[in-house]
C-alpha cells in the first residue's frame, strides 16, 4: 500500500465543469475529516494521502484519473459525484479491486452488481419515493408539474418520480426538460404555469434550481415549489437569495439537521471554508469517517475485506462520532439512514420533520 | 520526422503506466478526428464546427453494434459509410455560404446531433448513455488490456496518416489546396470546386467517424453529452494550434489539447487549467498559423 507510513485515498472530483460545486463541497468535506484524522495518528498509526485530481466534470478524463489513481495503488477511492463519470470509471476500480465512495445518485450505479461502490447518499430509487409520499400525504396534492434536467441524474429520477405518481394516481399535468448549464427558464416556467397545478417540483443541478427560482419569483407563481435535496441546498438558497422563501422538499443529509453533530460539524466547515456547506460537504466527510471506522474494525489494510465489511455494516455515531448520523450500507451499497423534510425559512434550510429509516 | 515519431509512439507503452498509455490511446484518437478537419479546413479551407458530431456517429455506431454482438470492423463499415454520406451532405451549404456562415451552418448541425444522440432513446438509450462497450478481438488477439488496444488504434492511425498523406499529394489533394488558395482561380483552371468542396467534406468527415469507432471501446461508456459542441471546438482548437494545413499539425494540436492539462497537473486547484488557457491564447495572437507555421517562421530566419 504506497509508502508503509501512510495510506493511499486520492480524491478524484468536480473541480471545474458542470459539476464544480458539488465536486468541491464533497471535496472540502473529505479533505477536513482526512485532516482531522491525520491530526490524531490517522488510521491504525498510518497518515492517509489524498491529492486531489480534478474530473473536469468530463467523463473520458475522470476515467483517466481514476486511472492514474489505481496505478498508485490506493487503499480506496473518494469520488467522483457525478453520475456519468461514475459510471464511466467504477468498472475500472471493480476490476482492480478498489473500494470507490462515490457521490452520486442515479438509481442504476448500484444495481450493476459492482461489490466495490459503494454510496454516501440516498440513490434515487430511495429519496423519490419519500418525495412521492410527501407530496401525496403531506401536500395533498392531485397534480404535479415537473421540470428536470435532461442528463442521467435528471431523467433517472424523472422517471423513478412519475412511477411513484402513477402508483398513487396524480397526474403529471407539466413534464419540462431542460439543458444542464441553462441560464434562461422564461419559458419553461411559462409552460409550468400554464398547467395550473397543485405543486411544482423542480429537479436540476444547484446553480440552474438558483435560475429557476428566481424565475418563477419574476412570473408570480402562487404555486409551492418542492424539490429533492437540490432546490432546498444552501448553495441554492445563497445563490437564489430570497425567491428560495417557502421552497420544500426532502433532503437525504442537510448541513441544518438538528442534530447536535452535524451542527457542529456546519460550523467547523464554515470556520475553515468561509461557506455553509451543501449535502456534498456531508457525504465526503461521512465517506472518509466511514472507511476509517470499517478499517479499523478489521484491524488491517485489505480492500477487498473493507468492501465486504461495509455491506451490511451499521455504523453509530456512539461508535464512530465522525460518522455524525446512523448509517447502514446494504448488500448493494446503497444508504440508509433518517433523512429530512425541510422548508426553506430565512435564507436556512428548517427542518420540518424528521422520517425514518427504511430499515431494509 | 515522422519515423522518429512512429518508433518513439511504438516504444512508449512500454515504458508507461495504464493511465499513461490510456492517455497515449485518447491523444491517438483526437488525433485521427483532427486529421480529417484538417482536410477540411486546412487543406480545402471549409471550415467546420461538427467534427465532434461525426466522431459522435461513430462511437454510437460502434456502442450499439457491438454491443449486440456485431464485429467492430462492421462498425467501422457504417460509420465510414454514414460519415461519407452525411459529410458530403453536410458540404452542399458550404457550396452557397462561406467562412463564418459555413460556421454557423455546421454548428447547428453538431447541435442536432446532439440532440438526436439525446432524445431518440429508442436507438441510442438517450441521456443514460451505453455502457459495458467491449474491446475487439482481431484474429484470435484480444485487444483488452491497455496496451493491445493501444497498439490497435496506433496501427489506425498509421493507415490514417498513410492514407492522408497520399491524398494530400494527389491531384485531389492539390486541387483541395487550390480552393483554399483561391477558389475563382481554381474554377477558371477547370477544377471542379463544386465536386472538390463536396469531397474534402466527406473525407474529412469519414475520419471523424472512424475516430469515433475507436473511441467508444477506448472509454467503453458512452453518452450524448461527451459528443455536444464543445467537442468539436476542441477538435478546431487542435487543428489551429498544431497548424492549420500542415500534415503533422493535428498531431502536435491534439497533444496540446489532450497531453499538455495532464502534464501542467502539478497543483491541486484548477490553476493547470488556467495556465493552459493562457499558453493557448497567447500562442493564437502572437502566430495564428500554430505551433508549425511558428517553428516555420523561426528557422526561416
Amino acid at each position: 500500500m504506497h509508502a508503509q507510513q501512510t495510506v493511499y485515498m486520492p480524491i478524484v472530483i468536480e473541480v471545474s465543469g458542470n459539476g464544480a460545486v458539488s465536486g468541491t463541497n464533497f471535496r472540502d468535506g473529505a479533505l477536513m475529516a482526512i485532516d482531522e484524522i491525520n491530526a490524531s495518528g490517522g488510521i491504525l498509526k498510518r497518515k492517509i494521502n489524498a491529492p486531489v485530481s480534478d474530473t473536469q466534470s468530463n467523463a473520458a478524463i475522470s476515467r483517466a484519473q481514476v486511472q492514474k489513481a489505481i496505478d498508485g495503488d490506493p487503499y480506496v477511492i473518494l469520488g467522483p459525484v457525478f453520475s456519468g463519470s461514475v459510471k464511466v470509471n467504477m468498472q475500472l476500480a471493480q476490476q482492480a479491486e478498489v473500494p470507490q465512495i462515490v457521490g452520486a445518485e442515479a438509481a442504476e450505479i448500484t444495481q450493476m452488481g459492482n461489490p466495490y461502490v459503494f454510496r454516501t447518499s440516498f440513490g434515487q430509487q430511495m429519496s423519490m419515493p419519500k418525495m412521492a409520499a410527501f407530496v401525496a400525504n403531506g401536500m395533498k396534492a392531485k397534480t404535479v408539474a415537473f421540470l428536470w434536467v435532461n442528463n442521467d441524474y435528471g431523467k433517472g429520477g424523472r422517471d423513478v418520480f412519475f412511477q411513484e405518481m402513477k402508483q398513487r394516481g396524480i397526474k403529471i399535468v407539466a413534464d419540462v426538460s431542460t439543458e444542464s448549464g441553462q441560464v434562461d427558464f422564461a419559458a419553461d416556467i411559462v409552460k409550468m404555469k400554464a398547467s395550473n397545478a397543485d405543486v411544482m417540483f423542480i429537479y436540476t443541478n444547484e446553480e440552474e434550481c438558483a435560475r429557476v427560482l428566481r424565475e418563477a419569483r419574476k412570473q408570480g407563481v402562487k404555486q409551492p415549489i418542492i424539490g429533492e435535496t437540490n432546490v432546498i441546498s444552501q448553495k441554492v438558497i445563497d445563490l437564489a437569495g430570497e425567491t428560495a422563501e417557502g421552497a420544500k422538499g426532502h433532503v437525504g443529509l442537510t448541513a441544518d439537521a438538528p442534530i447536535p453533530a452535524v451542527q457542529a460539524f456546519t460550523q467547523k466547515f464554515q470556520k475553515r471554508y468561509n461557506y455553509v456547506p451543501d449535502h456534498n460537504g456531508l457525504k465526503g466527510y461521512m465517506g472518509v469517517y466511514a472507511v476509517k471506522y470499517a478499517t479499523e474494525k478489521l484491524g488491517k489494510f485489505d480492500r477487498k475485506a473493507l468492501a465486504k465489511s461495509l455491506h451490511g455494516m451499521t455504523i453509530t455515531p456512539k461508535q464512530e462520532p465522525g460518522i455524525l448520523i446512523e448509517t447502514t450500507w446494504d448488500a448493494n451499497g446503497d444508504v440508509d439512514r433518517i433523512s429530512f423534510l425541510v422548508e426553506v425559512v430565512k435564507g436556512r434550510q428548517k427542518v420540518v420533520e424528521i422520517l425514518p429509516k427504511l430499515g431494509k | 520526422m515522422s519515423l522518429l515519431l512512429f518508433s518513439v509512439l511504438v516504444a512508449a507503452p512500454f515504458f508507461l503506466k495504464p493511465y499513461g498509455i490510456y492517455l497515449l490511446s485518447l491523444w491517438v484518437v483526437m488525433t485521427i478526428a483532427a486529421i480529417g478537419l484538417n482536410l477540411t479546413l486546412g487543406y480545402a479551407g471549409q471550415i467546420s464546427l461538427a467534427q465532434g458530431a461525426f466522431v459522435g456517429i461513430g462511437a454510437y455506431a460502434a456502442a450499439l453494434l457491438t454491443t449486440t454482438g456485431w464485429p467492430l470492423w462492421s462498425a467501422f463499415l457504417l460509420a465510414i459509410a454514414l460519415s461519407l454520406a452525411i459529410g458530403w451532405l453536410l458540404g452542399y451549404p458550404a457550396l452557397r455560404v462561406q467562412h463564418h456562415y459555413l460556421a454557423f451552418v455546421t454548428l447547428a448541425f453538431a447541435t442536432l446531433v446532439y440532440l438526436m444522440l439525446r432524445n431518440e432513446e429508442w436507438l441510442t438509450k438517450g441521456v443514460y448513455g451505453v455502457p459495458n462497450i467491449p474491446r475487439p478481438t482481431l484474429l484470435g488477439w484480444s485487444t483488452k488490456a491497455p496496451i493491445p488496444f493501444y497498439f490497435f488504434c496506433l496501427g489506425i492511425l498509421a493507415l490514417v496518416s498513410a492514407g492522408t498523406w497520399w491524398l494530400v499529394r494527389s491531384p485531389w489533394g492539390r486541387a483541395f489546396t487550390a480552393l483554399r488558395e483561391n477558389a475563382l482561380r481554381a474554377d477558371s483552371l477547370g477544377v471542379d470546386t463544386r465536386r472538390y468542396t463536396l469531397m474534402a467534406f466527406a473525407f474529412g468527415s469519414a475520419l471523424g467517424g472512424v475516430a469515433g469507432v475507436l473511441y467508444a471501446p477506448l472509454i467503453q461508456f458512452i453518452e450524448p453529452t461527451v459528443f455536444n459542441l464543445n467537442l468539436s471546438l476542441s477538435l478546431l482548437l487542435m487543428v489551429m494550434v498544431g497548424g492549420s494545413g500542415y500534415f503533422l499539425g493535428p498531431f502536435l494540436g491534439a497533444a496540446v489539447s489532450v497531453l499538455l492539462p495532464e502534464w501542467a497537473r502539478f497543483g491541486s486547484d484548477a490553476l493547470y487549467l488556467i495556465l493552459y488557457a493562457i499558453a493557448v491564447m497567447v500562442l493564437m495572437a502572437f502566430c495564428p498559423s500554430g505551433l508549425l507555421g511558428l517553428s516555420e517562421r523561426v528557422f526561416k530566419r
